[in-house]
């Protein structure tokens, strides 16, 4: 999802404080029963996939009788149901299972994917958040005017752009041929910091490239309708200098946008991370999806992708919760 | 608060056309687009080589007088390629927009008109859906039914339903208590009248609005399953396929069998979303 | 030729009757250099006899100690990722028989140029019908926990290999060849087979060809990725799954300890990013490179590329049950269609040799030269299709799996057969999908009318002869049935001389290039690319990496 289409606003918890545990309970519940039938829906996709685990894991030479002893070591040749019903208990009791491919407990390696993605995507934010509300407030300040008509084209057209034109573009340029970078966002084993660092920067600017347009285009809004409104004039009356103005009220309320794209933008960041992670070659949650997907590794593909739901399910919660408490507006209105 | 559907009507009608000639971005993105659509239709007749003929004897040719893109590993023409190339992606994407918006639309109808507990079922199942990248989905997807370009349009039809149901769901839900629907309600219309014949035209401009956002999404979705493997099958001159199966040998200095596809994507993804950006300007202003 | 005959018959003291005929027909002139050499490597002859026959060895690994150039350092190898845990029974693909090798040897070597070498056997000779073979064990060989290796320990290995109940992934080389209980201690350093069969060539069955059989301590028992107990040339520091690799010199290999300090393995998912790490100083070796990917380092003054003949070879197969292909006439006028020349040196880059639609690559001591290339020839073709009533060409759909240059060579054939009016549509799947599950019905591979399938190296044409084209084969997409060629090949392999082979190699030759069940275009050779400085890696066509002679 490129574009925060639905803002989950926080409009829902402009309600009596008493309400506020209700409501709060109520969510928690939605996400589980959501969580749920992600859960199934992601049993049956996996299921779904042709072949046999045995044979993907063997090969096509390998020996039929090898490949029915492995079936039956890894039990896929027990009913649907039990399998389902072994993962799902596994889950709750935080028993990811053992993965098919390496026959070892899968949850070290979603740790370490979603370690790294992690770091991946901070980084990206890191550079894209400042970036891209420096963008929307000059675009704000400029407004209709050919600084902003600049950005909000650029802007657009490095986010419509698939991540891996961009990153091949980017491999092109900065690797092979200015060799500033390293082409693999993995660094030696036992890299520092900054080696880590240094190999990550190449492949988060897609994401940035990705991620900047949408968060200038927010963060403009918000700047907007903060310049509009009322408190902003009042102040400029009571005599506060613009600048300090902006970075006191203004800027505040930009964030607000800006903090729920970053929200609904989690998923899709997710999902861009798949290709970035196959491109620069990256142990990713992404390339742990993709290579357990083209493996039918299951018990790894399903702990990955439900990894993704949980995460999502979380951040959206925590992004309408930190939404409500900085909004003025909600406040105001509690007070009427 | 009379005739709402009177009120709605005019706004996307006058002269939208006119109004968007105006804007520069809009007039930008649909020159980009027609020359695609061009390119996608007639491309075959004007191009200089048979985009399928190989000759490995000539392959990864750099760009010369005679081929001005160079030629690829099977020696094919790369500009012929690249021409050619818009044909099945600007077939899919549009394909896959349509029946998810009709998917999509019936779907948040629907959920918006009966409300209660089958909106709200579906509204988990559709949040369910909603929390895995489509790239995921399409991946998981792709991966048990096989991977070929009916596969693609289809999946990416029913993966972008549900945010197109979301989207109708809150703009119906914001029609059904107003007064036209009430009425419609005494006179004991039919549900599925009231839902298509009235309640539908009140909020079409946001599922046009939808709609040329997806196919954006759309066109970006089919590139990036193509480029993974997923989408368009060889020996298809597609772009993100082309871009796929020549990138393992850009270490080797051949820029050119990746460049103009990655660039002929770039500008269509770019050209569209300018003409859905300028769109969606002129019905919210 | 002159030959020094009283030496020849010095040498013939103490030969089998087999062993003898070789050698005759070497003296007749019947049999060449190059092909007493490999075959005469197969029958036991030892490393000094050829020596000494021919006076002349190609291969050298680890049987002597060259100067000791640059001694130390850090060796970066970039490598697929293995498909599942290092389990040395189970596995079956190039990324574990990589870093297999680092630990674990075989008895026998399958060299590049086709011969057996020595490894952890020092010699073998059958019996005088080939049904119990001899091997003399390499004394002194040290497992990494300081163990000497013993008769036992082949005795387990072999044991714990055939046992069906271990579902080892060797169970298909060894049917029909050799059973659970038929290895069997002679004595410390010597070990018999027992085989199911008489077979000619079963040192290729214990050698690096089947990479399985690697000698592991009689009481292994399992969990072998947390110590990798082997006799290799390094020892295991760390093994980190799906990300790399950590191996230390090992002092005490018998070979001599390996120059270089350490070796570093970096797994990758795809060539691509391998080669970009190559460009970019990241590793020094890239064990496997596909031709296609080879070109983006071929030309650069920083990479040396490592060609390894092989016979690995994309089969193009016809279903013989099925229209259009029922009649041969069609099949042999797609043949006529590909200019196999082509092929080699566009498509393949000349990294490849011309296939004559048979397993019996030129290189194969046993391939009947005598018999003519098929070449590209458009209007026979055409007559052909006109005779079998096709005159306007047929439509079909090629199947085919995404690996290597197979999707290239799907659409230089769909673009090849145009001329006969040929109508190709191609649905190219991954290759979990082509495969399926591998048995006729529930696989594309094998029910498709027309599919492209890609075989490994080996040592020898008899898995090649076998299971794609036998009657009864198990990977037999052509569905060929052909009584005449099912008894040639069960002759071929009961063959125990090189001339009797190559008879009948030439009529099997002969009826496959009639008959044309399955196209075989080209055998493409195996790549390595190292940075220019690396030195003395020698890898095989089956994905070994052997680092001992390796040096920056």
């Amino acid at each position: 999802m490129r574009r925060p289409r639905a803002i989950r606003s926080g409009g829902h918890l402009a309600r009596k404080d008493g309400a506020i545990a209700g409501y709060l309970i109520k969510r928690l519940l939605l996400s589980i029963a959501t969580l749920w039938l992600l859960s199934v829906l992601i049993f049956a996709g996996a299921r779904l996939l042709p072949g046999n685990v045995g044979r993907a894991m063997l090969g096509p030479f390998a020996d039929e009788r090898a490949v029915q002893v492995l079936n039956h070591e890894l039990g896929t040749d027990r009913p649907l149901l039990t399998q389902y019903a072994s993962w799902i208990s596994g889950l709750v009791t935080g028993d990811l299972g053992q993965s098919y491919a390496y026959q070892a407990p899968v949850a070290p390696f979603l740790q370490t994917a979603l370690l790294n993605s992690g770091k991946l995507a901070l980084l990206a934010f890191l550079m894209v958040v400042p970036l891209g509300i420096l963008g929307g407030v000059l675009a704000a300040l400029y407004r209709d005017r050919w600084p902003d008509r600049i950005l909000s084209v650029v802007g657009l057209s490095a986010t419509v752009v698939p991540e891996f034109v961009s990153g091949i573009i980017l491999i092109l340029i900065f690797g092979v041929w200015l060799r500033w970078f390293p082409i693999s966002a993995t660094p030696p084993r036992d890299a520092g910091f900054f080696l880590q660092l240094y190999h990550l920067i190449l492949p988060s600017i897609p994401l940035v490239l990705v991620l900047f347009g949408y968060i200038a285009r927010m963060a403009r809004a918000g700047m907007i309708e903060a310049l509009d409104a009322d408190y902003t004039r009042t102040a400029v009356l009571k005599g506060l200098s613009f600048p300090r103005v902006i970075w006191r009220h203004v800027l505040r309320n930009a964030l607000l946008p800006t903090i729920s794209v970053i929200s609904t933008q989690t998923v899709y960041l997710i999902g861009g991370l798949v290709v970035i992670e196959i491109l620069f070659h990256y142990q990713g949650i992404g390339s742990l999806i993709y290579v357990a997907a083209t493996k039918k590794d299951f018990p790894m593909l399903q702990d990955g992708i439900m990894a993704i739901g949980i995460l999502f399910t979380i951040t959206t919660l925590f992004a309408d919760l930190l939404y409500a408490v900085l909004n003025p507006r909600i406040r105001f209105q509690r007070q009427e | 608060m009379t005739a709402p559907s009177d009120m709605a009507r005019p706004r996307v009608a006058s002269g939208p056309l006119r109004r968007l000639m105006a804007m520069p971005s809009f007039l930008i993105g649909a020159l980009i687009v027609t020359f695609w659509i061009l390119c996608a239709l007639f491309g075959a007749l004007v191009v200089p080589y048979d985009p399928f003929a190989t000759d490995v004897m000539q392959s990864l040719a750099p760009p010369s007088d005679a081929h001005w893109f160079g030629t690829d590993q099977l020696g094919r023409d790369i500009l012929s390629r690249v021409i050619v190339g818009a044909r099945d992606i600007l077939t899919v994407a549009p394909l896959a927009t349509i029946l998810s918006t009709i998917l999509g639309t019936t779907l948040g109808l629907a959920m918006g008109y009966f409300g209660g507990w089958f909106d709200e079922v579906l509204s988990r199942l559709v949040d369910a859906l909603l929390a895995l990248p489509t790239i995921v989905v399409a991946l998981l997807a792709l991966t048990a039914l096989g991977a070929s370009t009916y596969t693609m349009l289809f999946v990416i039809g029913f993966s972008f339903a549900p945010i197109i149901a979301r989207t109708v769901r809150a703009s119906v839900l914001a029609e059904r208590g107003l007064d036209y629907v009430a009425a419609a309600e005494l006179r004991r219309e039919r549900a599925a009248y009231i839902m298509f014949v009235e309640i539908l035209p009140n909020v079409l401009p946001a599922i046009l609005v939808e709609a040329t956002v997806r196919l954006g999404y759309s066109i970006f979705t089919v590139a990036t399953l193509s480029f993974i493997g997923f989408g368009i099958q060889p020996p298809s001159p597609d772009w993100g396929l082309s871009i796929a199966s020549n990138y393992g040998m850009i270490g080797g200095g051949f820029w050119w069998t990746v460049l103009f596809d990655g660039l002929a994507i770039a500008s269509l993804v770019v050209g569209v979303n300018l003409v859905a950006d300028s769109i969606q300007a002129m019905i919210n202003d | 030729m002159k030959r020094n005959h009283r030496l020849l018959d010095l040498l013939r003291k103490g030969r089998s009757p087999l062993e003898n005929h070789l050698i005759d027909g070497f003296v007749d002139g019947r049999v060449s250099r190059r092909e007493f050499l490999r075959h005469g490597s197969v029958l036991g002859l030892s490393v000094p006899l050829l020596s000494a026959t021919t006076g002349a060895l190609g291969f050298q690994l680890a049987t002597s100690s060259p100067a000791r150039a640059a001694s130390g350092g850090t060796l970066r190898v970039g490598q697929i990722v293995p498909a599942g845990s290092i389990e040395p029974a189970k596995i079956a693909d190039g990324g574990g028989i990589t870093v297999l090798s680092q630990v674990a040897e075989n008895l026998v070597l399958s060299a590049p140029d086709l011969t057996a070498q020595p490894l952890l056997a020092l010699s073998w000779a059958p019996n005088d019908d080939g049904s119990v073979w001899t091997f003399k064990l390499r004394p002194g060989v040290k497992f990494h926990d300081g163990r000497v290796m013993n008769a036992g320990d082949v005795v387990a290995t072999f044991d714990r290999l055939t046992d069906p109940e271990v579902g080892s992934n060797a169970l298909s080389a060894f049917t029909g060849v050799l059973s659970k209980g038929g290895t069997r201690k002679v004595d410390d350093l010597t070990v018999e087979f027992h085989l199911d069969a008489p077979n000619g060539s079963f040192p290729f069955t214990v050698s690096t060809d089947n990479y399985n059989a690697v000698i592991l301590p009689a009481d292994y028992a399992g969990d072998f990725e947390a110590k990798m107990n082997g006799t290799g040339p390094f020892k295991m520091v760390s093994y980190a799954a799906k990300q790399g690799a950590s191996f230390e010199r090992n002092p005490d290999y018998w070979g001599g300890a390996p120059l270089l300090d350490r070796v570093e393995f970096s797994f990758y998912d795809d060539y691509q990013p391998q080669i970009l790490a190559l460009l970019g100083n990241e590793i020094d070796v890239v064990q496997y490179i596909p031709v296609l990917q080879a070109a983006a380092v071929m030309s650069n003054p920083e990479i040396a590329v490592i060609n390894t003949p092989s016979s690995a070879h994309e089969q193009v197969h016809m279903r013989n049950d099925m229209a259009p292909f029922t009649d041969k006439r069609v099949r042999q006028a797609i043949a006529l269609c590909l200019d196999r020349n082509q092929l080699v040196q566009g498509l393949m880059r000349g990294m490849a040799e011309v296939g004559n639609d048979s397993p019996f690559m030129p290189a194969y001591p046993s391939t009947d030269k005598t018999v003519a290339q098929r070449d590209i020839d458009i209007a026979t073709a055409r007559q052909l299709m006109e005779a079998a009533g096709m005159p306007d060409g047929f439509e079909v759909e090629l199947t085919t799996e995404k690996y290597q240059e197979i999707p290239e060579y799907a659409q230089v054939i769909q673009n090849a057969v145009r001329e006969i009016g040929g109508r190709i549509t191609l649905n190219i799947m991954d290759q979990g999908a082509y495969y399926g599950d591998a048995v006729p019905g529930k696989s594309a591979w094998l029910d498709s009318t027309l599919g492209i399938t890609d075989y490994g190296h080996r040592g020898v044409p008899n898995v090649f002869l076998q299971a794609p084209l036998l009657s009864t084969g198990t990977w037999n997409g052509a569905h060929f049935n052909n009584k005449e060629y099912d008894g040639l090949v069960s002759g071929y392999v009961a063959a125990l001389d090189l001339e009797a082979q190559r008879s009948a190699a030439g009529k099997i030759q002969r009826l496959l290039l009639d008959e044309t069940p399955i196209i075989f275009g080209y055998f493409y050779n195996f790549l390595t690319a190292t940075r220019t400085g690396v030195s003395g890696v020698v890898p095989t066509a089956m994905s070994h990496l052997f680092l001992q002679q390796a040096s920056l």
